[in-house]
């Protein structure tokens, strides 16, 4: 019985890696730009499939195509930014409708060109177990969970450490004061983007590796992504990492003890959980107001 | 008619009020006078449920007004200006009394409507558009009319006289004389113009870093010691 | 005002006897127009909750299912009569709403996304659920609309005048609720929530009773939508297609307006199932996608902002005019 727990600590807190690479893209552009980019999960599919295609087409491994991917990955990012940034009114609302045409112009596009088979890598150096004690996992998962520790890791360096990075910081927490202090807003944005890109490739990389994957895939990516977010609380980034692994633990520990079927709802019963009971989160900010 | 007690709301770390106590009786006329970030503001959002308190209650015509929310406060007869108003933009003037009548007083009075408008001089104004076309002091008449559209029995009027200038200031402070001689309701108002404040209200209270240091008339308010310094910064000499 | 009476009354002539009349020969037009007047009532109920409510849904797929659902098993296990039952889908739907009470605190995208959340729920749940909807299976051999007075609604054209005039009744609503003091304060709430409580008005009620609405009409369009295909399936009845397809057709016809979303639906419809669909077989939404993301940085108001750039706009008064 413990062994069936700590299996699915292990394996939530795998795939909670994932997520948290997609939770925070999608913070990271939201914090910058106050956007939510409805499409970011199906950019983070886009990824998988070019993964998908450098395996299928060339034998490679989907590690080899994460430079491919993210070459992909950041010109959709860098266009989306394009056409998101011209909007000239009502920004929040009007960015959701766009990205949300986008999303849908990626979710078919993958249609047309990928078909909907589901698509899973075919490689067994990557499907090879990995055991520790009594802890099993598949080689990608752990691969990819240091990629995704290391990623977040350097993540944290560059917001912390580098002036681009601090840029990024003062621009989510008061644009109009980063700007007296000539930072340039725009770039900051683009460079979120470009960030969140980044991450997405590697997370939708990631995904294929270690699961499977079809075109409706992409929504429910964003939506897991928006479930961590509320979880976490507004403007949290610790929180985003405890959401990310919140959410990967409930849905393995859904996996063993009831079935797969139910993981995804899982997810979402955690999310009204958090809404109905914990309205700012897990860690964000109480509110003052009366209401 | 108004009674606070004990008040207290912390920010953080910032008490804004620290223990509040302050009655209004109906009809009464009280300036709330301090310096800025004295918690004057503050004091308001908690009166008409804008701002729960940690500490202290509220009662308002004797009942526990607590818990009870702010559009049902206003609709119970507290009505309240911003400090920087906020006319209901995409409607003309006339229809932001009615929406205020509908809901604050209970039903449309056109007749009613039509002497408020005449009261606070915005009469051939009832068809424009709140947000485009009104100026600063017309916009503040806004304010208060909306208010008084709801049928008040407390006005709590947050610095309406700002950044008006002179001679508009001396026709709003009539203006108000008149409000309150005509409807009778008790008028909370913060200000910082010391003449306007001794020439319309017979009681002032001061607010300083969220404690009430004063309460009397204004000349004997304005004479304490405590209240020039918290203004000048210095205790004159006695 | 005897123009727009007089406007009105051959509208509904046109729509009730020229329609059917000139095309009840082709079943498989009249089955597109159908078709895209439900997801135009969809399309109304979504842009009625946009500007009256102040919230923008990504999850109006949630109502229409459970609308379907409810008056399918209604009818089906309990013995209800098909008029009756509509009427309790949206009744349902209103009450899944419920539901989503607590993410009405949320700011509006995260609102947005939080409604997109909840249809995957109860998709979820619907296929689960084997005991209640029959899961993935699904329900077949819902009973059809009966004959009425000797007419038999179930035909095409019975469908039709059913549909259509649920969407009448759903725009009449709507414009008595816009021009009514409800109406102005909801407009209100948009610029100042808290000027709006301090004169009284229960802006969280307001907001609510919206979304109650919106959720109601699209639930009786899933409902009536059961009986007219009699089948249904959780895939199926609770599909991104039945928000998706709406809101690029609101958007498309203008949101602002109330025959916005309806026009636009007609002709986005129309042209998905046409025109569209016979180029690219499979992923012909790709061009719904672009349509949407056009409108947005082009014409944000509908094609009707496209239009009335060449007219001369005539100013009209606030209690009556546009949103």
């Amino acid at each position: 019985m413990t062994e069936l727990v700590l299996q699915a600590l292990w394996s939530g807190i795998l795939t909670g890696s994932s997520y948290a690479l997609i939770a925070l893209g999608l913070a990271l552009v939201f914090g910058t730009m106050n956007v939510i980019n409805l499409a970011h999960g199906e950019l983070v599919l886009l990824a998988a499939y070019v993964a998908y295609t450098c395996e299928s087409a060339w034998g490679a491994s989907p590690l080899l195509a994460i430079p491919a991917a993210i070459v992909i990955v950041c010109i959709a990012t860098a266009l989306t930014y394009g056409l998101v940034g011209r909007i000239r009114r009502d920004r929040e609302l009007n960015s959701l409708l766009l990205t949300y045409g986008i999303g849908i112009m990626l979710t078919n596009g993958i249609l047309l060109i990928w078909k909907a088979d589901i698509r899973s890598t075919k490689s067994a150096w990557l499907q090879d177990a990995i055991v520790f004690g009594p802890l099993y996992s598949m080689r990608s998962e752990l691969l990819f969970f240091a990629v995704s520790a290391a990623l977040i890791a350097g993540l944290w360096w560059w917001l912390t450490r580098t002036w681009a990075g601090r840029a990024v910081r003062a621009v989510a927490s008061n644009r109009d004061a980063a700007q007296l202090m000539g930072i340039d807003p725009h770039r900051v944005e683009f460079v979120s983007f470009l960030v969140a890109g980044l991450l997405a490739a590697f997370a939708g990389a990631a995904i294929f590796s270690v699961g499977v994957i079809q075109p409706g895939l992409g929504i429910s990516l964003t939506i897991k992504a928006f479930i961590i977010t509320v979880l976490a609380g507004m403007g949290s980034v610790p929180g985003l990492l405890v959401g990310a692994l919140l959410l990967g633990l409930t849905e393995s520990l859904t996996t063993t003890f009831f079935s797969s079927a139910l993981q995804e709802l899982a997810g979402m019963v955690l999310f009204l959980v958090v809404l109905f009971v914990l309205p700012n989160g897990l860690f964000g900010t109480r509110w003052r107001r009366a209401h | 008619m108004l009674e606070l007690s004990d008040i207290g709301v912390r920010f953080g770390g910032l008490r804004a009020l620290d223990g509040v106590s302050l009655s209004v009786a109906a009809g009464e006329i009280v300036g709330l006078v301090g310096p800025n970030g004295a918690g004057k503001t503050t004091l308001f959002n908690v009166i008409s449920g804008n701002l729960r308190p940690q500490r202290g209650s509220l009662h308002f015509d004797g009942a526990d007004i607590a818990r009870v929310p702010a559009y049902a406060r206003a609709r119970r007869g507290i009505g309240r200006t911003f400090q920087i108003p906020q006319p209901m933009h995409t409607l003309t003037v006339a229809e932001n009394l009615a929406v205020a009548q509908r809901f604050g007083a209970g039903r449309v009075d056109a007749h009613a409507a039509e002497e408020i408008l005449d009261l606070v001089h915005l009469t051939g104004l009832a068809s424009r558009d709140a947000a485009t076309s009104l100026s600063l002091a017309e916009l503040k008449a806004l304010e208060v009319a909306k208010a008084l559209a709801t049928r008040p029995r407390m006005l709590l009027l947050d610095e309406v006289l700002a950044g008006l200038e002179a001679v508009a200031k001396r026709r709003f402070t009539q203006m108000l004389a008149e409000i309150h001689a005509r409807y009778k309701l008790a008028i909370v108002i913060i200000e910082h113009d010391i003449e306007t404040i001794s020439t319309l209200c017979p009681r002032a209270a001061v607010l300083n870093f969220g404690q009430l240091i004063a309460d009397g008339t204004p000349a004997f308010v304005f004479s304490q010691p405590d209240v020039v310094a918290s203004y000048t910064g210095t205790v004159p000499d006695a | 005002m005897a123009a727009r009476i007089a406007a009105s009354f051959a509208f509904a002539v046109a729509a009730y006897a020229l329609v059917p009349f000139a095309f009840s020969g082709n079943l498989y037009l009249m089955s597109m127009i159908v078709a895209a007047l439900t997801i135009g009532g969809i399309a109304l109920a979504w842009a009625l909750l946009g500007n009256l409510g102040g919230l923008v849904s990504f999850g109006h797929a949630a109502f229409f299912g459970v609308g379907s659902y409810a008056s399918a098993l209604l009818v089906m296990k309990a013995g209800w009569p098909i008029g009756i039952s509509l009427l309790a889908g949206g009744a349902c739907a209103a009450l899944a709403a419920v539901l989503m009470l607590p993410a009405l605190r949320l700011r509006g995208p995260y609102f947005a996304l939080a409604v997109l959340a909840y249809a995957h729920i109860f998709r979820i749940v619907a296929t689960e659920w084997k005991g209640l909807t029959n899961g993935a299976g699904g329900i077949g051999n819902i009973p059809r609309f009966p004959v009425v007075l000797g007419y038999d609604f179930s035909s095409k054209t019975g469908a039709y005048w059913i549909v259509l005039s649920l969407v009448l009744a759903f725009a009449l609503i709507y414009a008595g609720i816009r021009r009514s003091h409800l109406g102005l304060a909801l407009r209100a709430m948009h610029d100042s929530e808290d000027a709006t409580r301090a004169v009284g008005v229960n802006s969280t009620l307001a907001k609510a009773s919206m979304l109650f609405l919106s959720a109601f009409m699209t639930g009786m369009m899933g409902a009536f939508n059961a009986h007219y295909i009699n089948f249904l399936e959780p895939d199926y009845a609770f599909s991104g297609l039945w928000t998706m397809l709406p809101i690029v057709a609101a958007i498309f016809g203008g949101y602002r307006t109330i025959t916005g979303p309806l026009i636009g639906a007609v002709v986005v419809y129309l042209l998905d199932q046409l025109v569209f669909k016979a180029m690219m077989p499979i992923g012909h939404q790709i061009v719904l996608g672009a349509l949407l993301g056009a409108m947005i940085l082009f014409a944000p108001q509908g094609l009707q902002s496209i239009f009335a750039r060449r007219l001369p706009r005539l100013r009209m008064t606030s209690a009556s005019g546009d949103a």
